[in-house]
C-alpha cells in the first residue's frame, strides 16, 4: 500500500533493464530525467537577513511525486554509490530551513557562499564544488535533532532587496545523487571534460531553470519591481502597462523602471564605505512584502506548483478582473500571454532604449573598451490578434553582436544582413528585443581623468573632457555628471574650479555637473576642464574582519618580516600609497565585475535623447538607410491603419575615466586563432 | 460516514474536558462526539504512510511532550498574545464581542486553570484562527507554538470552517494557505470532507479558485494507486466529475480562467494518478482542439499529459485507439488500472498502427502552434512531446523533423527557459538537428552569457549548457572569441568564461600536438584571458581576482593541458603577496592523486623559472611557504633553492645591525627550517653537498645564537644519521607531518621510558658491540706490561706518573728478559771539551730539540690509533628488543644506535685519552660480511654499518699497553645502553713517529736533514758520547732534555727478501738512508721508500763500517751476551755475511714524547745485523720483541 506508486516504477525498471545509463553519464539524457517534465517546484522560502523564514510555500503536489520517485529509487539496485545520508524524502519545517541557511552563510562566509574553491572550502561544501554557479543553486543541509540530517538540493537562491528568495524545484533522485556525489569527491576538481560534471546535471535539469524564473519574478514582487518594461512616447512622458490597456486609457503612468544597470549602481557601492561583502549582513532596512500579492501571484501562477505563466501584470489581472465581456477571436488560438484584446484607437509604439557602458583608459597600450546594450521595447495598441512584421536589415554593418527576442516573436534565420521578425504582440509594454553592439559613434564623454598623490592625503586631480563631439541635432545630452568616488577616504575639502558647470563634495566623493538637467547641451559640443586638488582625512586604520579575509591571508599578513621597505626601487608614491591602502581592501563578491575599491576613476552619468549611439534607429512610417541598421516598414496584418511613433535614448552604464596616472583593470580583445 | 463526522465534529461543544493533560486530549474526544472515528482513522493512516514528518500529525500521535510540560506558563503568554492582537482583530464584531472576556475566551468553558487553557477541539473562533495563523506564521522560532494546536484536528477544523459564515472574510484565505502549506498531505478519509466544502462553495465566490486548488491538492498528494474502491474512488470520481464538467464548455469566455483551472487541477490528478484520464483521451483532444481562449494552453497541456500516460501505460500497443470515445465525459469513473495492485510491467509491445496515427494526430496538435503557450507552459509541453515523441518515433520519424521546425526558432528567445526547452529537444532528437542547427545552438549559448541584460545567473547556466553536452563539445573551441571577459563581467562570469577557454585550450592542446603553435595558442588564450584578472598580481591575496585567476589556472590543469601553464604563473608569482594563494593552490594539486604531477610540475617551473630571479632580502621571507613547498617535493631538485638560501643567509649576516636582531631571529630560523624541510623530505646524499655548506655558513656566521645552534643540530643530523632513519627522527615530535609518532623515542623528547640499566647487568655488551683496531699489531703483545685497568669509572686517566725526573725509571715496569741493555749513567758535567764534529752535532741536536713539543708545558705529540667501531644486529636485538615496525627496506630494520660516546681509559702511560662520539651506527647486517673500510680520517662517508673511530693517545712514555673501553649509547626506543667493551692494545709500534722537522727546512733539504740527525743521534747515543751530558731546550724553552744513550744489535736471519719487504711494509716512512749499491738499487727499484739519501757510491762496507759502525769487541760481547745460545753460530756466520753485505739501511723513529729509536740495519743475504741505539732505553724491550714479529 506504501509502496504506491504503479506506473514511474515499472517505467524505471524498464529503463533500467534497457540499460539506460546514470544520469551523470553522458551524453545520453535519462529518460527518467524527464519522466517529471519541466518543471514543478517542491516548495518555496523567503528569509529576511535575520534567518527568519518572511513566507514559505509548499506544494504538497509534487512533494508526493518527489517521495514516489525517491521511493521507487530506493526499490532497486541496492548500493549503488547512493549517500549514506538519511533519504531526502522529508520536508523541512520552516524553522529547519532557516537554521540550515544561517548555517550555510556561517560555514561559507556569505550567505550565497564563496563560490569558488578556497582554503576555508571542505568536502561537503558547496564551494567544494569549485563553481560560480554554487552561489545560486546551493545545496541546504537539515540538521535533525534526532536520526540523520539530509541535503536540499538544488535550492535557486536570489537575494533580492535584503530577502533571500529561495526555490526548491523537483528533480530526479539520481541527479540529486550525482550533484551529492560532486560535493563529496575528494580530488581537486572536476574538469568539464568528465563525466557527471556540474554543467551536465544542470544540463539535464530544466527544472533548475524554471526555479530560477520563479524566484525572479517573487523576488520582482517582493521588491516591488514589477512594472513593465518602459515605452517613452515622444508627446509625453512614458506610458502605462497593461492594466492602463485594458482600462483603454492612455497617459502618465508614473511607473518609471530604469533600464539595465541603474546609473548609480557602482557609485552607490563605491560610496559605502564597508564592503559588499559587509553589506550583505547589514540588519533592518528590508521592506516588508505584501504577502497576500505574494499568494495571490503563486496560485494564479503556480496553483500546483508547475509554473503555467510567470507575467505578473497577467496572472494578477486575470486574477483580479477576470473575463467578463471579452470576445474570443473566432478564427485562431488566443495566446496565453495574451489572455486580454485590445479595444480602442490604435497605434504602435517602438522605444530603443540603451546604456552604454565604457572604460576609457586614455593609454597608448590599452584601448578603449566601449559597448552597447540596448533593448526596443514596444507597445502595441491593436485590436484583435495580428501579426505584424518587421524585416531587419544590416545587421552585419552595424555590428550587432548578439540579438535575443520576445517570446511572442518568430524570428526567420539571420541571413547574411537580414532578418525578419514576425509577432504578434502582447498586451502592455513589453520588450521585443535585446542587442549588444559596439558603440558606432565616437563615445560622447571622452577625454581624460588623472588623479596624482602628491602626499598620503593630498591628491591634485585633473580632468580634460570633450562632450559630444560629432553629435548633431537632434542628440541632445540632457544631463551629465562626473562622480569621483573615494569610498576608502573621507574627503576634508576640494579646491579648484570646472571651466563649465559646477563641483560639489559629499563625504566619500566630488561631484561635477557639467550639465544640469534642464539645459541640456543640443547641437554643439563642449570642452571641460576641471583642475584642482583634494585633500583627505587622515586614515585611520580599519581593521577589518571579513571572514574571507582574516582566513586567507595567511601568517604572512601579520608576518613583520614581510614589510616593505619605504618608497624602494623608485617605485612612485602613488604605487606606493595604493599598495598601503589595498591591504585591508575587502574581496568583493563574484557579482562584481572587480574590486571597484582598489582603482581611481571618474564615473561618468549621461543620458541623451534623440537617438541612439549603436547607430539602430526605426522609423516606421518611412524606410530611411541613413543609418546602418534599419527596421522596413512595419507591416500589420490583416492591415489597419495605425499611426507608429518611435522615440531614442542612451544612458550610461558603467562609464567610466580610469586614472590615467593609476592602475586599471583591462580585459584583452578577442584575437582570431 | 465520514462527513457525519466532520458534521458532528463542528457541531460538537466546545470540549470542557477536565482530563488530566496528556493522553487527556484523546481520550477526552474520544469519549465526548463520534469525531473520534474520524480522527482515529486519520492518524491510523498517516502513521502508516511512511512516517513522514509532517506537522499534522492530527491527534494520532499522542500529544507532544513539550505540550504536556508547559501548562503553566502558556495561560498568561496566549493571554498577552491574544491581546496584541485585539486591533486586528477589530473589524470582527463577534470578537469585540469577545474582548473583554477573551481572556479566556468564554466558549472554551476552561474550567481548571491548572490545565492548560487549550483552544477547543471542535471549532475555533475568529481570535482563535487568528492565532493559530499567527502561531503557524511564526516560523523562526521552535515550533513550540504550535504544537500546541497539534492535537486538534486541524485539518477537519479547518475544511468546515471554510463555509462558516461567522469568519471574517479575510481569514479564509488564510486557513486555505494554512491548509496548503501545513496540513496536505491529508488523510484518505478526510477527503470527502473537502469535496463537501468545495461544492458548499457558491461557484463565483472569490476564493473558490483556491479552494479548488486546495481540494484537487489534497486529493493528488493523499492518493495513490491502487486506490480503495470503496473508501477513495467515489470521492474522487465525484471530483473528476465536477472538474470535466467544468472543463467540457470549450470557448466559453467568461469562465475560461476556471476552466484553464479545472485543466490544471484534472493535468494535476493525472500526474498523481497516472493514467487517470487515459481513458478519456479522445474528449480531451476534442476539447483542445477547439479551444481558442487563452485557456487553450491548459488544455493542451492537459491533453499532453493524459497522452504521456497512456503511452507510458503501454495503450499504444492496443488495436483499440486511444482516441476512442465511447460516451460523454461525465459521469467518470476510475478506471480499472488504478483499484488493482501494479501488475509486473510487460516490455513496451510496439505500438499498432491505428495508435500511430492517432499519437501523431495528438502531436500534430499539440506541437500546431507553439507560440500561444507562455514560455512555463512550453517547458513543460516540451518535457511532454519529447517523451511521446520518443514512444513512437521508430515508426513515424517524421515526428522528430516537425518538432524541430516549430520549436526551432526559439533558439532566438531571450527567454532562459525556452531556451533550456530547446535544449533538452536538441539532445532528446539529436538526428533531427543537423550540424547547422548544432552550431547555431552552441553560437547562441555562447552568446547568451554575453548579453549584459540577463541576470547573471542565467549567464552562467548557458555556458554550463555548452559545456554540459557532449555534442557541443567538438564545435566549442570555434567560439573562442565569444569566451573573451569584458572588463565590465561580473568576476563570476569571468571565471566561468575562463573555463570555458580553458576547456578550448585543452581541446587545442589535445589536438594538436605536433607543432609548437598550438602551445603558444594555448599560452596565448591564457595570457589573454587571465588579463581581465590580471589585478590579482598586486591585489591583495585573498581578492576574489586572485581566486578567479587561480581556478582558472587549475581547470586549465585539469583539462590537462599541462604546458600551457608556465609563462603566465611565474609572472605572477613573481608577486610575494600571491605566495600563500600559490602555496594553497599547489596543496590542493599535491593532494589530489590524479594531479599530483601537475603541482610537482608546478613546483619545478617555481623552481625553474622563479627563483633565479628573486633577490635575497627580508622580502624574501613572504616566498618562504613556497619554499617549504619545494623543499617537501621530493621531485624537485633542491639545488637552487639551496643556493637561494644561502645567498639569503649571507645577505642577512650582512645586513645585521642592532635593530635587526628580531627579524635575523625570526628570518634565520625560517630558513633552517625550511633546511629541516628538505632534510626530512631529501635522501641526504642528493642535498647533501649545498645543504651542509649552507648549515657551515650558518653555524659560522650567523649573528643570531639560535639559529646558528639550530643549524648545527641540522648539520649533525645531516652528515650522521643516514636516510630513513633521518627523516623517522625529523617526523617525531612533529604533529602537522601527520606522522604519529609510533614511540616516543625522539631527539626532543625526554627520554624517559626505560630505566637505564644497570652497568652491571650488561656483562655481555663486548660479545656483539665492537671496538677494533684498523691496523692489528704486528706484536700480538698479550703480556703487555701495564695491567689491564678493570674499574671503568675509576681515576682520572692522565694522572701522569713518574715524569718529574728525566732519568727516572717508570716504576712499575719490569725488564723481561731481553737484549742486554746498557744503562748509561748520568752525570752533570758543566765544562767540557768539544771537537768540531761533536761541535755541530750539537747543533744540529739543538735545532732539533726545539721542534719537539714539551709535554709537560704544553700539549705533547699526538699518537693516533685508528679503529673501527660496529655491533651486530642479531645480538643486539635479542638483547635489546626491536620494536622498530619492520617497514621493508632494508636499512629500516637494523637496529641502531645513537648518540655513542665511547670513553677510554689506560692504567698506561697514555695521558688524557679523549671520548669518541659516533652519533649514529646501523647494526651489522647478520651475514653481511664485514666490509673492510679503507681507513681515512678526512673522509667521514664511511659505511653506516660501520663507524671509524680514532683513539688519542698523549703517550708520556713510549710503552705498549691496554686501553680499557666503555661506550654509552641511546637506543631507538630510548633506552640508554652502557658497559665496557673489549680493550684495545697498544703496541710499541703505534708510538713509533717521524722526527719532527724543523719549520724552515726547505723541501730538498728534508733528506739530507734527517740523515744528520740520525748521525748526530747516533752520536749522541754512542756511550762514549760527550753530548750525553748535553742538555737541550725544547719547544717553549721551558723543559730541557738529555740524551742519555744505550746500544744494542740484533741479528736477523731472514733472507734480505724478507727483510725487504717487512722494512718497505713496516718502517718504510722512518728509513733516513740507504747505502749499498745492491740495496740501493732494489729500493729504489721498488720506490716504496723514497726522499731518502741514497749512496750508492758507498759499495765497500768498510767504509761504511769505518765510519759508522765501530765493531768493537764491546759490541760482539753485548751480542753474544744477549744471545746465549747460538752465540757460537752467530760469530761464526757473522764473518761470511759480512762479506756478502748488500749494504745498510738507516732507519731513525721518534718516540714520545721525546725519545728516539735509532736502527742501523746491516743487510745481508742471509741475515741482518741490526744496531740500535736509544735514549730510552726500556723500549729495547720491546723493539727486539717487534723486530722478531717483523720478520716472522
Amino acid at each position: 500500500m506504501s509502496s504506491s506508486s504503479v506506473s514511474p516504477a515499472t517505467q524505471q525498471q524498464q529503463q533500467r533493464r534497457h540499460g539506460s545509463s546514470s544520469p551523470s553519464s553522458f551524453p545520453a539524457i535519462p529518460r527518467r530525467a524527464m519522466s517529471g517534465g519541466g518543471c514543478s517546484v517542491r516548495a518555496i522560502w523567503i528569509l529576511t537577513p535575520h534567518d527568519t523564514v518572511a513566507f514559505s510555500r509548499r506544494f504538497a503536489v509534487v512533494e508526493k511525486r518527489w517521495r514516489e520517485s525517491w521511493e521507487a529509487d530506493e526499490g532497486y539496485g541496492e548500493g549503488e554509490g547512493r549517500g549514506t545520508e538519511a533519504a531526502p524524502t522529508q520536508q523541512p519545517a520552516d524553522h529547519e530551513v532557516a537554521a540550515a541557511f544561517a548555517e550555510r552563510r556561517r560555514r561559507e562566509g556569505t550567505a550565497r557562499g564563496s563560490g569558488i574553491r578556497t582554503n576555508v572550502s571542505s568536502v561537503g561544501l558547496d564551494s567544494w564544488v569549485d563553481d560560480p554557479i554554487t552561489r545560486h543553486i546551493i545545496s541546504l543541509y537539515i540538521k535533525k535533532e534526532e536520526g540523520d540530517g539530509y541535503m536540499l538540493w538544488p535550492v535557486v537562491l536570489q537575494k533580492r532587496g535584503g530577502y533571500y528568495v529561495l526555490v526548491l524545484p523537483l528533480v530526479d533522485p539520481q541527479s540529486f545523487r550525482a550533484y551529492e556525489n560532486l560535493l563529496k569527491r575528494s580530488d581537486c576538481g572536476s574538469s568539464a571534460k568528465e563525466n557527471g560534471n556540474l554543467s551536465s546535471i544542470l544540463l539535464n535539469l530544466p527544472c533548475i531553470t524554471g526555479a530560477f524564473m520563479v524566484g525572479h519574478v517573487l523576488g520582482d514582487i517582493i521588491t516591488a519591481d514589477i512594472a513593465e518594461p518602459e515605452v517613452i512616447v515622444s508627446s509625453g512622458p512614458t506610458v502605462g502597462g497593461l492594466l492602463d490597456s485594458l482600462t483603454g486609457s492612455i497617459g502618465i503612468s508614473a511607473r518609471a523602471k530604469p533600464i539595465a544597470a541603474p546609473v548609480a549602481a557602482p557609485a552607490a557601492l563605491a560610496s559605502s564605505p564597508v564592503g559588499s561583502a559587509q553589506s550583505e549582513s547589514l540588519k533592518g532596512g528590508v521592506r516588508p512584502f505584501d504577502k497576500d500579492l505574494l499568494r495571490n501571484f503563486i496560485i494564479g501562477a503556480m496553483p500546483f506548483g508547475t509554473p503555467q505563466d510567470l507575467n505578473y501584470a497577467n496572472v494578477t489581472s486575470i486574477r483580479a478582473t477576470g473575463f467578463s465581456g471579452d470576445p474570443l477571436p473566432t478564427d485562431q488560438k488566443q495566446p496565453a500571454w495574451k489572455p486580454y484584446l485590445y479595444k480602442g484607437r490604435q497605434r504602435i509604439l517602438f522605444s530603443s532604449l540603451e546604456t552604454i557602458s565604457a572604460a576609457l583608459y586614455d593609454r597608448d597600450d590599452v584601448s578603449d573598451f566601449l559597448s552597447i546594450s540596448g533593448q526596443v521595447t514596444c507597445r502595441a495598441e491593436l485590436e484583435g490578434l495580428p501579426d505584424v512584421s518587421l524585416p531587419l536589415a544590416g545587421l552585419k554593418t552595424a555590428h550587432v553582436e548578439v540579438s535575443s527576442f520576445h517570446h511572442c516573436v518568430q524570428a526567420s534565420e539571420p541571413t547574411d544582413n537580414k532578418q525578419t521578425l514576425v509577432f504578434q504582440p502582447p498586451l502592455g509594454n513589453f520588450v521585443l528585443m535585446h542587442y549588444q553592439a559596439p558603440c558606432n559613434i565616437a563615445p560622447p564623454v571622452k577625454g581624460f581623468y588623472q588623479l596624482s598623490m602628491v602626499s598620503e592625503n593630498e591628491g591634485a586631480f585633473l580632468f580634460k573632457l570633450t562632450l559630444m563631439e560629432g553629435y548633431k541635432s537632434p542628440f541632445i545630452m540632457e544631463f551629465c555628471m562626473i562622480t569621483m568616488p573615494f569610498p576608502r577616504r573621507r574627503v576634508a575639502s576640494y579646491d579648484g574650479n570646472p571651466s563649465i558647470g559646477t563641483a560639489s563634495m559629499t563625504e566619500h566623493s566630488i561631484e561635477w555637473r557639467i550639465v544640469s538637467s534642464g539645459r541640456g547641451l543640443s547641437g554643439r559640443s563642449i570642452e571641460a576642464t576641471f583642475p584642482g586638488t583634494v585633500r583627505f582625512l587622515p586614515r585611520t586604520t580599519q581593521r577589518t574582519n571579513s571572514l574571507l579575509r582574516s582566513v586567507s591571508s595567511t601568517a604572512f599578513a601579520e608576518d613583520s618580516d614581510s614589510e616593505q621597505d619605504n618608497v624602494k626601487n623608485g617605485a612612485s608614491l602613488d604605487d606606493y600609497i595604493m599598495e598601503k591602502i589595498n591591504k585591508d581592501l575587502q574581496a568583493v563578491d563574484l557579482e562584481e565585475p572587480l574590486s571597484w575599491q582598489a582603482y581611481n576613476y571618474a564615473k561618468v552619468s549621461f543620458k541623451i535623447t534623440g537617438g541612439t549611439l549603436s547607430g539602430l534607429t526605426i522609423d516606421p512610417k518611412s524606410v530611411i538607410n541613413r543609418l546602418k541598421l534599419h527596421f522596413a516598414l512595419v507591416n500589420i496584418y490583416p492591415s489597419v491603419k495605425a499611426p507608429a511613433e518611435y522615440s531614442m535614448q542612451a544612458s550610461s552604464g558603467d562609464y567610466i575615466l580610469w586614472n590615467t596616472l593609476g592602475k586599471c583593470p583591462t580585459a584583452a580583445l578577442p584575437r582570431e586563432f | 460516514m465520514p462527513a457525519e463526522g466532520v458534521s458532528i465534529g463542528v457541531e460538537a461543544p466546545t470540549s470542557g474536558e477536565d482530563a488530566s493533560p496528556g493522553m487527556v486530549q484523546n481520550g477526552g474526544q474520544r469519549g465526548s462526539s463520534s469525531t473520534t472515528t474520524t480522527t482515529t482513522t486519520t492518524s491510523g493512516t498517516s502513521s502508516r504512510r511512511g512516517g513522514v514528518e509532517r506537522l499534522l500529525p492530527p491527534t494520532t500521535s499522542p500529544p507532544l511532550p513539550s505540550f504536556l510540560g508547559g501548562p503553566g506558563p502558556r495561560p498568561t503568554k496566549q493571554g498577552k498574545e491574544t491581546k496584541t492582537r485585539v486591533g486586528r482583530v477589530q473589524p470582527n464584531p463577534i470578537s469585540r464581542e469577545t474582548l473583554p472576556n477573551s481572556d479566556p475566551p468564554p466558549h472554551l468553558g476552561c474550567s481548571s486553570p491548572a490545565m492548560d487553557r487549550q483552544p477547543p477541539a471542535a471549532s475555533l473562533s475568529p481570535q482563535d484562527w487568528e492565532q493559530l495563523l499567527d502561531d503557524f506564521a511564526s516560523s523562526s522560532q521552535p515550533p513550540s507554538r504550535r504544537d500546541r494546536w497539534l492535537h486538534l484536528p486541524l485539518l477537519d477544523l479547518a475544511v468546515s470552517s471554510l463555509p462558516r459564515r461567522d469568519l471574517p472574510s479575510h481569514l479564509k484565505p488564510l486557513i486555505l494557505s494554512l491548509l496548503d502549506d501545513h496540513l496536505l498531505p491529508p488523510s484518505p478519509a478526510s477527503l470527502p470532507a473537502f469535496l463537501a466544502s468545495l461544492h458548499a462553495f457558491p461557484p463565483d465566490h472569490p476564493l473558490r479558485d483556491h479552494l479548488l486548488t486546495t481540494v484537487v491538492s489534497a486529493f493528488a498528494s493523499a492518493l495513490a494507486a491502487p486506490l480503495s474502491q470503496h473508501r477513495d474512488a467515489p470521492p474522487l470520481a465525484a471530483l473528476v466529475d465536477t472538474l470535466l464538467a467544468a472543463a467540457n464548455r470549450p470557448n466559453h469566455a467568461p469562465d475560461r480562467a476556471a476552466r484553464a483551472l479545472a485543466c490544471d487541477a484534472l493535468r494535476t490528478l493525472d500526474a498523481a494518478l497516472p493514467g487517470l484520464l487515459a481513458d478519456s483521451l479522445g474528449h480531451l483532444y476534442a476539447l483542445a482542439a477547439a479551444e481558442r481562449s487563452p485557456a487553450a494552453q491548459s488544455y493542451l497541456l492537459l491533453l499532453a499529459s493524459a497522452a504521456r500516460h497512456a503511452v507510458r501505460l503501454g495503450r499504444l500497443a492496443s488495436p483499440a485507439s486511444v482516441l476512442a470515445v465511447a460516451g460523454p465525459p461525465t459521469p467518470f469513473s476510475v478506471p480499472a488500472h488504478l483499484l488493482s495492485p501494479p501488475h509486473a510491467a510487460s516490455p513496451p509491445a510496439p505500438p499498432s498502427e491505428a495508435n500511430v496515427r492517432d499519437v501523431r494526430k495528438v502531436l500534430a496538435l499539440l506541437m500546431d502552434r507553439p507560440q500561444v503557450l507562455t514560455p512555463a507552459a512550453t517547458m513543460e509541453m516540451a518535457a511532454i512531446l519529447a517523451e511521446v515523441a520518443s514512444a513512437v518515433l521508430e515508426w513515424a520519424p517524421a515526428v522528430a523533423a516537425h518538432i524541430k521546425v516549430q520549436f526551432g526558432g526559439m533558439v532566438h528567445s531571450s527567454s532562459p527557459m525556452l531556451l533550456h526547452s530547446l535544449l533538452t529537444l536538441f539532445v532528446r532528437f539529436p538526428d533531427a538537428f543537423g550540424a547547422e542547427d548544432e552550431r547555431t545552438m552552441v553560437r547562441r549559448l555562447a552568446l547568451a552569457a554575453r548579453e549584459a541584460h540577463r541576470p547573471l545567473a542565467v549567464r552562467l547556466l548557458a555556458l554550463h549548457w555548452l559545456l554540459g553536452s557532449g555534442r557541443f563539445a567538438n564545435l566549442v573551441p570555434g567560439l573562442t572569441q565569444w569566451f573573451y571577459p569584458a572588463v565590465f563581467d561580473p568576476l563570476a562570469l569571468k571565471a566561468k568564461k575562463l573555463d570555458c577557454l580553458a576547456y578550448v585550450a585543452a581541446g587545442v592542446g589535445g589536438e594538436t600536438v605536433s607543432g609548437g603553435r598550438a602551445s603558444d595558442q594555448v599560452a596565448g588564450l591564457l595570457d589573454d584571458g587571465l588579463a581581465c584578472v590580471s589585478a590579482f598580481r598586486w591585489l591583495p591575496a585573498w581578492s576574489t581576482e586572485t581566486g578567479v585567476a587561480f581556478r582558472a589556472l587549475h581547470s586549465v590543469l585539469v583539462d590537462a593541458a599541462p604546458h600551457s601553464t608556465d609563462g603566465t604563473r611565474c609572472s605572477g608569482a613573481e608577486d610575494q603577496g600571491l605566495v600563500p594563494v600559490i602555496a594553497d593552490f599547489s596543496n590542493r594539486l599535491l593532494a589530489c592523486d590524479s594531479h599530483r604531477w601537475a603541482g610537482e610540475r608546478l613546483l619545478r617551473t617555481l623552481d625553474e623559472c622563479l627563483l633565479p630571479r628573486l633577490e635575497p632580502g627580508y622580502q624574501l621571507a613572504s616566498y618562504y611557504p613556497l619554499f617549504e613547498k619545494i623543499a617537501q617535493n621530493e621531485t624537485v631538485p633542491q639545488l637552487r633553492l639551496i643556493e637561494l638560501l644561502t645567498k639569503q643567509m649571507v645577505s642577512l649576516s650582512k645586513k645585521h645591525g642592532p635593530d635587526t636582531e628580531l627579524k635575523l631571529w625570526s628570518q634565520g630560523s625560517k630558513v633552517v627550517s625550511i633546511c629541516r624541510v628538505m632534510l626530512k623530505h631529501h635522501h641526504s646524499a642528493r642535498v647533501f653537498l649545498p645543504l651542509s655548506r649552507l648549515l657551515v655558513l650558518a653555524i659560522k656566521s650567523f649573528p643570531d645564537l639560535e639559529v646558528r645552534d639550530h643549524a648545527r643540530v641540522c648539520l649533525r643530523m645531516l652528515s650522521c644519521v643516514p636516510g630513513k632513519k633521518l627523516r623517522h627522527l625529523m617526523g617525531v615530535g612533529e604533529q602537522p607531518s601527520g606522522v604519529t609518532p609510533s614511540h616516543p623515542g625522539s631527539l626532543f623528547d625526554m627520554p624517559s621510558p626505560r630505566p637505564a640499566q644497570d652497568l652491571k647487568s650488561m656483562p655481555d655488551l663486548a660479545s656483539y658491540i665492537h671496538l677494533e683496531r684498523v691496523m692489528p699489531l704486528i706484536v700480538k703483545q698479550s703480556w703487555a706490561l701495564t695491567l689491564p685497568n678493570f674499574s671503568v669509572q675509576s681515576r682520572p686517566s692522565g694522572s701522569i706518573l713518574s715524569i718529574q725526573d728525566v732519568s727516572s725509571a717508570p716504576s712499575e715496569q719490569e725488564n723481561p728478559t731481553g737484549p742486554a741493555v746498557k744503562r748509561i749513567g748520568y752525570a752533570q758535567e758543566t765544562l767540557r771539551v768539544m771537537d768540531s764534529k761533536g761541535a755541530e752535532t750539537l747543533q744540529i741536536l739543538r735545532r732539533y730539540f726545539t721542534c719537539i713539543p714539551d709535554y709537560l708545558h704544553s700539549s705533547g705529540l699526538k699518537i693516533r690509533i685508528p679503529c673501527t667501531f660496529r655491533f651486530d644486529s642479531e645480538p643486539f636485538n635479542g638483547a635489546w628488543g626491536s620494536d622498530l615496525p619492520a617497514s621493508g627496506d632494508g636499512a629500516d630494520e637494523l637496529p641502531a644506535l645513537y648518540a655513542v660516546t665511547i670513553t677510554f681509559s689506560s692504567s698506561a702511560q697514555f695521558g688524557n685519552i679523549p671520548s669518541c662520539h659516533v652519533p649514529f651506527i646501523l647494526g651489522e647486517p647478520p651475514g653481511s660480511g664485514m666490509d673492510i673500510v679503507p681507513v681515512d680520517n678526512q673522509n667521514r662517508e664511511e659505511s653506516s654499518y660501520c663507524a671509524s673511530v680514532v683513539i688519542e693517545l698523549e703517550p708520556r712514555e713510549p710503552s705498549p699497553g691496554l686501553i680499557d673501553v666503555s661506550v654509552a649509547a641511546n637506543t631507538e626506543n630510548c633506552q640508554v645502553l652502557s658497559g665496557s667493551l673489549q680493550p684495545i692494545t697498544v703496541g710499541i709500534e703505534d708510538m713509533f713517529l717521524k722526527a719532527s722537522l724543523p719549520p724552515d727546512t726547505p723541501r730538498e733539504g728534508v733528506a739530507m736533514y734527517y740523515h744528520d740527525l740520525f748521525q748526530a743521534l747516533w752520536e749522541a747515543c754512542d756511550s762514549s758520547s760527550n753530548t750525553g751530558r748535553e742538555t737541550f731546550p725544547l719547544s717553549g724553552g721551558k723543559g730541557s732534555a738529555a740524551i742519555n744513550g744505550t746500544r744494542s744489535v740484533k741479528l736477523m736471519e731472514v733472507t734480505s727478501k724478507v727483510l725487504i719487504g717487512a722494512i718497505e711494509r713496516y718502517l718504510a716512512s722512518f728509513v733516513v738512508s740507504v747505502a749499498g749499491h745492491s740495496l740501493v738499487t732494489i729500493l729504489r727499484g721498488n720506490g716504496v721508500i723514497k726522499n731518502v739519501i741514497w749512496e750508492e757510491n758507498v759499495s765497500d762496507a768498510s767504509v761504511g763500517a769505518d765510519a759508522l759502525v765501530p765493531y768493537s769487541p764491546d759490541s760482539n760481547l753485548q751480542l753474544q751476551l744477549i744471545d746465549d745460545d747460538d752465540i757460537g753460530v752467530s760469530a761464526e756466520r757473522y764473518g761470511h755475511e759480512s762479506k756478502r753485505d748488500m749494504g745498510v739501511v738507516r732507519v731513525m723513529i721518534f718516540l714520545p714524547p721525546r725519545y728516539h729509536l735509532l736502527f742501523l740495519m746491516e743487510v745481508g743475504c742471509a741475515s741482518t745485523l741490526v744496531r740500535m741505539r736509544t735514549d730510552h732505553w726500556p723500549c729495547l724491550a720491546y723493539v727486539d720483541e717487534y723486530l722478531e714479529a717483523l720478520i716472522s
